[in-house]
């Protein structure tokens, strides 16, 4: 396992618990979907990650061997753990695109040409090398959540997190991003993100975990979700959609038993039998 | 944002910071070195002209930007007509004209001279000329922040009057007092939790020190700043024989 969440508590300086006995694991180069609804501990098990938020108990591993917590072990974990936050006005904070999408790769002590190697590549790879010379404050929302992106692939992580990426996006945007991290994806970057959509989980995700009042109640392969009915009812999650709308044509007998994973291959399925 | 829309949008957006600073201190120099109020004045036109003719600044644009400062300008240089005397009586002293003349031409050439650098180049470059420099650190780290968080808050400003206005909120005076009240609340917490937000990001990118970035690159830093070494030569020149 890549990194591995173990007995995870966090309590807020308010007395509150943002995190309570979770455990979950995250296998290398895989697309991870962490689904819960709002305050269920998803932002802050994703900050445990990267290091932000340290454990009140419990441990975490970064491939089998526990984070180390000290300054240089903390910057070794966010030099291959990035984090993307969910409002990308929180994230960007100097003027141009060019310069905030260097700002991680100088705090690993690059040199100069090394870095400026890494932005463009950073830049390409979320199709923004137009934008670089522009002001942050110039950017739409979608656009600013890419360079966002850019500023922690430019560090060259090993695994990318992203807290509710989709969140404030149009349909278009969604898809762009989508791209994008499909892209990551076959360039072996591993994946975790936040989101309270079950129908974006199952279509997305390799693997899901469930979160619910602090605690990661069940982790499985996102094929088996039909299986998790009674799981998705206590993190107050529906079925998504498409198992639904499948169920109903299977018991009809228009569908074979394995349900798809999105509406579209659901139609795809139906006009292909249509067509035989 | 006339200044932030005329500096991302001039013919010299590529010409190197270094020359267009050059450029302005010549015509800081410029100011001061004129003999006479008229020679002054007409470097002050002369720059005018170089920003909105050279750099493309459209001349409306120019002037909306230099009207505040132009009116302060005015209204000191009335003031200065006035003399107070010992028993707190006022009368005109037409004996100053001279010198206010002198300050006013001075006033407008150096004003002239840095609306030539701000409206022809963008903040960013020029915290990066700063840095070229050996400016403090510190200094830089906050002009960085406050820029980029001017346009953070005046986008969350405008989000809150908004939601303010639709619920009645300045309806009347009392409301508006109250919403004004309310609304400098809401915004003293967000600037609060956008510095702690800033702080998790920078920590996030392994950020705890100093805030470094790269600066932009320019091609013709060596050229540029040569001609606007010569430009400003010039300047010095017409305002000296000017006098």
């Amino acid at each position: 396992m890549l990194l591995e969440a173990v007995s995870l508590r966090h309590v807020y300086a308010d007395g509150s618990i943002g995190l309570d006995d979770c455990s979950l694991a995250v296998r290398p180069g895989s697309r991870n979907a962490l689904l819960g609804a709002n305050g269920s501990g998803k932002t802050t098990l994703l900050q445990h990650f990267n290091g932000l938020l340290r454990p009140s108990a419990g441990r975490l591993l970064w491939a089998g061997a526990p984070v180390d917590t000290s300054r240089a072990g903390l910057a070794a974990l966010r030099r291959r753990v990035g984090l993307v936050f969910q409002n990308p006005d929180r994230q960007l904070f100097s003027a141009s695109v060019f310069e905030d999408v260097s700002f991680g790769p100088l705090n690993l002590g690059l040199d100069e040409a090394t870095v400026r190697r890494r932005v463009a590549q950073a830049l390409a790879a979320v199709g923004m090398s137009e934008q670089a010379e522009r002001p942050v404050h110039h950017l739409s929302f979608g656009q600013k959540k890419r360079v966002c992106i850019a500023g922690v692939l430019a560090m060259q992580p090993e695994m990318l997190l992203l807290d509710e990426p989709m969140a404030g996006l149009d349909a278009a945007m969604q898809v762009e991003l989508l791209a994008v991290l499909d892209d990551l994806t076959a360039r072996g970057i591993t994946i975790v993100l936040s989101t309270h959509d079950v129908d974006f989980a199952y279509r997305w995700a390799d693997d899901i975990h469930l979160l619910d009042a602090g605690r990661c109640i069940a982790s499985f392969a996102a094929a088996d979700l039909p299986q998790q009915a009674a799981a998705l009812r206590q993190a107050g999650q529906a079925m998504p959609a498409v198992i639904e709308l499948h169920r109903l044509l299977a018991a009809r007998g228009v569908l074979e038993t394995v349900p798809p994973r999105s509406l579209e291959a659901l139609l795809a399925s139906l006009s292909l039998q249509e067509s035989s | 944002m006339l200044i932030e829309q005329a500096a991302y949008r001039n013919r010299w957006r590529q010409v190197a910071p270094e020359a267009k600073a050059c450029f302005a201190l010549a015509g800081l120099v410029a100011a001061f070195a004129a003999g006479s109020p008229g020679a002054a004045a007409a470097v002050a036109g002369l720059l005018a002209l170089t920003t909105c003719l050279g750099a493309g600044v459209p001349g409306l644009l120019y002037l909306r930007v230099a009207l505040p400062a132009v009116g302060f300008l005015a209204l000191s240089c009335l003031t200065l007509l006035v003399a107070v005397d010992g028993d707190f009586t006022w009368r005109w002293a037409p004996d100053a004209a001279p010198r206010i003349a002198a300050l006013a031409g001075r006033s407008l050439a150096a004003l002239a001279a840095l609306l030539g650098l701000v409206l022809t180049t963008p903040l960013p470059d020029l915290i990066g000329l700063l840095r070229r420099l050996r400016c403090p650190e510190l200094l830089l780290d906050l002009m960085v922040i406050c820029y980029r968080m001017l346009f953070v808050f005046s986008l969350a400003l405008h989000d809150t009057l908004v939601a303010q206005q639709a619920r009645l909120g300045y309806a009347t005076a009392r409301h508006s007092l109250r919403s004004l009240g309310l609304l400098t609340a809401n915004l003293a917490v967000q600037i609060w939790q956008r510095a702690h937000a800033l702080h998790q990001a920078a920590l996030a990118r392994n950020g705890d020190g100093p805030l470094r970035f790269l600066t932009p690159t320019f091609a013709h830093v060596g050229r540029d700043t040569a001609l606007a070494a010569l430009g400003g030569a010039l300047l010095i020149a017409l305002a000296r024989l000017g006098g």
